[in-house]
């Protein structure tokens, strides 16, 4: 009976290593390298979508620099809420 | 010899040119790699699928792996609802690869080093996704621009973000793989530049800069596809389960 109890604490001790392993490889240099250059574009791309779309609104409604000026400010709180949304779904995985 | 580092991005047309009402279809590099790039997925999948032994042999085990590997990752982003989409993921992560690893021979042209290619692909996700969203949950799926919990004044202001935010899903998609792939291979081209011209005396120095650049380049080119196929695993995800 004991062997069986000295068996199972063994193998709950050895599921626990793999476990953590997972976690390690998970960090490793390369996913980092990955989420690094995810999060970079993510800013930059929403900054220039919302400068986009405000530069056709502008030529539609003929308010030159107005829009423009408000869509990007927009375009960069959008690019933030997207780098806080991909840095808090990685921290999420952990 | 031509030293510019910007003329491997360079299109030119392979045969007689294709006029298609007023449109330019000729067969170009860019086409011959791309079908260079298909056909050995089609010839890696169909030699590792051939026989199907207990005991893998070394070309049937990566068709394995790399079944696994995209089915693995499918199931951790996007979930089991997402498994009828699995052939797609696998084509475009399959694509991407192949044309990033392609890219990597000597004298080849990396396809996904031009923005107008990985927009495509980009857009093509984008669009599916939306239209995918839209025929699961209906003017429902507009919700995904109204955050819970967000004060009525405030709103106006906030889905105009959101909805900018989405925008800009394709171009961070298709930019970050376009980048990234060009900015490496302009960069070992001018480390190669560096080679010739500094001579016997001095070349050795970018001569290891070259090598291990090379080895970063790969490692590039296999993390880009990754992102890209997990990207969009999520926004699959997004589109099915209606949730940020």
């Amino acid at each position: 009976m004991e062997d069986i109890k000295k068996i199972a604490t063994r193998l709950k001790i050895a599921k626990e290593k793999i476990q953590n392993k997972d976690v390690i490889n998970s960090g490793s240099n390369a996913a980092s390298l990955g989420k690094a250059l995810k999060i970079s574009t993510e800013l930059v791309a929403a900054v220039v979508v919302g400068a986009t779309i405000g530069y056709i609104l502008d030529s539609w409604f003929d308010t030159k620099p107005l829009l423009i000026i408000i869509f990007f400010f927009m375009g960069v709180a959008a690019g933030i809420l997207n780098v806080f949304r991909s840095a808090k779904k990685m921290h999420e995985k952990k | 010899m031509n030293t510019n580092p910007m003329h491997q991005f360079e299109v030119y047309q392979i045969g007689p040119e294709i006029n298609l009402g007023g449109v330019n279809l000729s067969f170009t590099n860019a086409s011959l790699f791309m079908v260079i790039s298909a056909t050995l997925i089609l010839l890696l999948l169909f030699l590792g699928t051939k026989k199907k032994s207990l005991v893998p042999s070394k070309i049937q085990f990566i068709t394995e792996m790399s079944y696994t590997f995209v089915a693995k990752m499918m199931n951790d982003t996007a979930g089991a609802s997402a498994k009828s989409f699995f052939p797609f993921i696998f084509t475009l992560f399959m694509f991407v690869l192949f044309a990033n690893m392609v890219g990597m021979l000597p004298y080849s042209f990396t396809v996904t080093s031009h923005i107008i290619v990985t927009f495509v692909l980009a857009a093509a996700v984008f669009v599916g996704v939306t239209i995918l969203g839209f025929a699961k949950h209906g003017f429902k799926y507009l919700e995904l621009f109204v955050p819970k919990g967000v004060p009525v004044i405030l709103l106006p202001l906030i889905i105009i973000i959101e909805i900018i935010s989405y925008l800009s899903r394709p171009v961070s998609l298709s930019v970050r793989l376009f980048a990234n792939m060009m900015a490496g291979h302009t960069m070992l081209k001018v480390f190669g530049g560096f080679v010739i011209s500094l001579g016997l005396l001095g070349g050795w120095l970018p001569l290891g800069f070259s090598v291990a650049l090379t080895g970063l380049e790969i490692l590039v080119a296999f993390l880009q596809a990754y992102v890209f196929a997990i990207l969009t695993c999520i926004y699959l995800n997004d589109a099915l389960n209606l949730h940020h």
